[in-house]
């Protein structure tokens, strides 16, 4: 008689959640599946696809012999995005996380004008990000931006190029992600609040130095949000896009040639996108998109066993 | 209960796959098969859909009355006119749509990069039974129009006025320089361009004399090599960029040029203007270049920014020791063609054949956008009313050493990216050995292909 109102309980409650469940297969599931099948094939979306066994990922990483190229056949620009994806969580996620963090910490000090000062902060965040990148691509023009204008009368300093110089091309995106970091800083802002005051009190009174404070106390406790904003910021950085894409399109005035200058914009996400939209390399393109997660996958995964040793949780979750 | 779970689970499962295989599996069957019937004597009423990727809205119009022609002609056939809002999507999105079976009756495409994969993958239909049945004869068109428009012996497109590209000259400048005609040779494009340019006193620069660059307004390293009768591709179409003579002389006049500016100096001043393309604000409407690669819209742009530029404009210089290529160009514009598994294709040749040759369509098109006309009698019609300047591109288009660049392939156009991005590495003075560059581009080129052809 138990098992069969248990039994019950669970298909409502599949019930419930297959809206959920269909839609998560037949448009989740079912096309990763697809694309891990088309990454063993070539593909073009026009003919039906042809199995070729591991030829794309041995064209990826420049391994073994394929058919119909010569020996040592190679992606050109695999290696290339692979850097410059790197780059920018190498770069973009310890900055960020700082930023923020130190900007919430100054959000918490001002007695008056506190929701002004947090409205303006986290202004940029609601920005859409392509009419973002575009007003960076005009404040960064080498000669007409602002922003050179500035660093001009500064003595001895020659302004970069920006988006027109590989060197600095990937730092003007730095600075267009910082412009945008209100809502990591809102996180932040809602992490310090939470810390217990009686911590703080108790600190002081073993006579401990700001730096103490914020070593022994403030940073243990906001752990869990930092490790939250660096997870989601790897992720995000692995997918790189949207900025890079529109500021090279419009930098450029050219549509659909991505990561100039030189190549220096070329993201993972855009080599891959190119791949599959331009050139019709699905198959290709599929390989490379599951490369993508796997490395993904791990670097989550790594972050998540190590988190145990760093990550505190006041709560008291196991 | 476990086992019931998982029955749940896979039959979900079972049939998202399905949906998903059945989406692949119309992606491979087509529509109505597209024979031409022996004559289109049926008058039944018929809609007919067109895609086009105009999306001003001036444009749009333009098109829209251009057609009216059409509708009088054929009053049985009712035209759907879709406008496709992205451009730069539009190719793809047709290309998927073909594949699922939901295609337009008639395509209108600014993309020539894509008949190669349009005729290859079959994607359009071969119009030459319908160019039989009515003695419907190509050379009513430049040569050129062949270069963009049929692939593989299939004639999958026809031209819908065309782009054709040359230099623009300020004569104000040359005047003022002592330069009395327009470069006809590159070493005397790279002594104009010194003379002309103008530098502030920090050494940057104020009026550039040319910008050798990729993409300042369209230029690539395919043109200059052009002018020296560079080919991407040998007569078995494999890449030659590494041993055809021309690529690398073109390449070293380009730095040349680029050197004598001094890299950091022309990148600035490039990056100042480039991307002001389209826009009033453009480099040599507002006078900040004395010459400029351009296509034929610019006049029409030059007319609507009612910029204050004097202006003629020539063919692109040839190389000294190849004068034969003086006059000729690339070109390429507009496409129509009816796409695999359209419903009405008998209708839509009518449309095919109306938007490519009707004399009075093409002209007047060519007056509302400034583009280049494709018939030998629009290009010749009184009603055309195009500046003096416009001629140039006519004669660019009608040249027979004028093509379509890059040339068409079963692939696309990507592999072009290739050679871009080593000519952008090579004029910042990063390339040491040009030669092994040019070979390697050569054989990334060749993967490339491959990896699109398949095994």
């Amino acid at each position: 008689m138990r098992r069969r109102s248990a039994r019950r309980k669970y298909g409502i409650v599949l019930l419930m959640l297959s809206p959920w469940i269909i839609g998560f297969l037949a448009f989740t599931l079912g096309p990763m599946l697809l694309s891990l099948f088309w990454s063993f094939t070539h593909y073009d979306m026009s003919s039906s696809a042809t199995w070729i066994g591991l030829d794309n990922y041995k064209f990826m990483f420049g391994i073994g012999h394929i058919k119909g190229m010569a020996t040592g056949a190679h992606d050109p620009y695999y290696w290339t995005s692979v850097r410059n994806t790197l780059w920018i969580i190498a770069f973009g996620v310890p900055l960020r996380v700082l930023f923020a963090m130190v900007t919430a910490m100054l959000l918490t000090r001002p007695k008056r004008g506190v929701n002004t000062y947090r409205t303006l902060f986290f202004m940029p965040s609601m920005a859409p990000r392509v009419a973002a990148a575009l007003v960076f691509v005009f404040l960064l023009n080498p000669t007409t931006g602002p922003v050179n204008h500035l660093l001009n009368l500064i003595p001895g300093v020659h302004a970069p190029g920006w988006f027109y110089d590989p060197r600095w091309s990937k730092p003007a995106l730095l600075v267009l992600g910082l412009w945008g970091v209100g809502d990591a800083i809102v996180i932040y802002l809602a992490g310090l609040l939470n810390v217990p005051r009686e911590l703080y009190e108790a600190i002081s009174i073993e006579g401990a130095s700001a730096w103490q404070r914020f070593r022994n106390v403030t940073l243990p406790m906001i752990t869990p949000v930092i490790f939250f904003t660096l997870i989601m910021g790897i992720i995000d950085g692995f997918q790189y896009f949207d900025q890079a894409y529109i500021a090279g399109n419009a930098a450029s005035g050219q549509n659909a040639v991505l990561g100039r200058p030189q190549n220096s914009l070329l993201f993972y996400g855009l080599w891959l996108y190119q791949q599959a939209f331009r050139f019709f390399h699905l198959g290709y393109a599929s390989a490379m998109a599951w490369v993508l997660f796997i490395a993904t996958m791990t670097c989550t995964v790594v972050l998540l066993v190590t988190s145990k040793r760093w990550v505190h949780y006041g709560g008291g979750f196991q | 209960m476990k086992r019931r779970l998982l029955l749940y689970f896979a039959l979900v499962a079972a049939l998202a796959l399905a949906a998903s295989l059945a989406l692949v599996l119309a992606a491979g069957c087509g529509g109505k098969k597209s024979t031409p019937t022996s004559t289109s004597g049926s008058h039944a009423p018929v809609t007919i859909t067109v895609w086009h990727p105009w999306t001003v809205s001036s444009e749009k119009k333009g098109f829209e009355n251009a057609v009216a022609g059409f509708r009088q002609q054929y009053p049985w056939i009712t035209l759907k006119i879709v406008p496709y809002p992205n451009s730069d999507e539009f190719d793809t999105n047709l290309i998927k749509n073909i594949n699922a079976g939901t295609p337009p009756d008639v395509m209108i495409s600014f993309g020539p990069d894509y008949v190669g994969k349009y005729a290859a993958d079959n994607l359009l239909i071969d119009l030459k039974p319908y160019m039989d049945r009515d003695s419907f004869a190509m050379d009513q068109f430049a040569p050129a129009a062949l270069s963009y428009t049929a692939f593989q012996g299939k004639q999958v497109a026809l031209p819908v006025l065309t782009d054709a590209y040359g230099l623009y000259y300020n004569k104000d400048m040359f005047a003022k320089a002592g330069i009395s005609s327009p470069p006809k040779t590159m070493s005397e494009l790279m002594t104009d361009a010194k003379k002309l340019t103008v530098r502030n006193s920090d050494g940057s620069i104020a009026v550039a004399g040319f910008v050798p660059l990729l993409d300042f307004n369209e230029i690539g390293p395919a043109d200059f090599a052009h002018a020296w009768g560079g080919t991407y591709f040998d007569a078995n179409g494999q890449p030659h960029i590494g041993t055809d003579p021309a690529w690398a002389s073109a390449l070293t006049w380009q730095k040349q040029l680029v050197d004598w500016y001094g890299y950091s100096a022309i990148t600035d001043f490039y990056g100042t203007y480039v991307d002001k393309e389209w826009t009033s604000q453009q480099a040599f409407e507002t006078g900040k270049v004395a010459m400029c690669w351009d296509g034929e819209w610019r006049t029409a742009m030059i007319a609507n920014d009612k910029a204050n530029v004097n202006y003629g404009t020539a063919p692109f210089p040839a190389a000294d020791d190849h004068p034969e290529m003086y006059g000729s160009g690339r070109v390429g514009g507009t496409i129509t063609g009816i796409p695999r598994g359209a419903q009405h294709p008998d209708e839509a040749w009518l449309l095919v054949k109306y938007l490519s040759t009707s004399t009075d369509f093409l002209v007047s098109l060519a007056n509302g956008l400034g583009n280049v006309p494709t018939t030998k009698a629009s290009a010749a019609s009184s009603a055309l009313h195009l500046v003096p300047q416009f001629q140039t591109f006519i004669d660019v288009w009608n040249n027979p050493k004028s093509g379509f660049s890059p040339p068409l392939t079963a692939t696309g156009s990507g592999y072009a990216d290739i050679l871009n991005s080593f000519d952008e590495k090579w004029v910042s003075g990063k390339v040491s050995d040009l030669q092994a560059g040019l070979t390697q581009v050569d054989t990334d080129i060749a993967n490339q292909l491959a990896l699109g052809t398949g095994p």
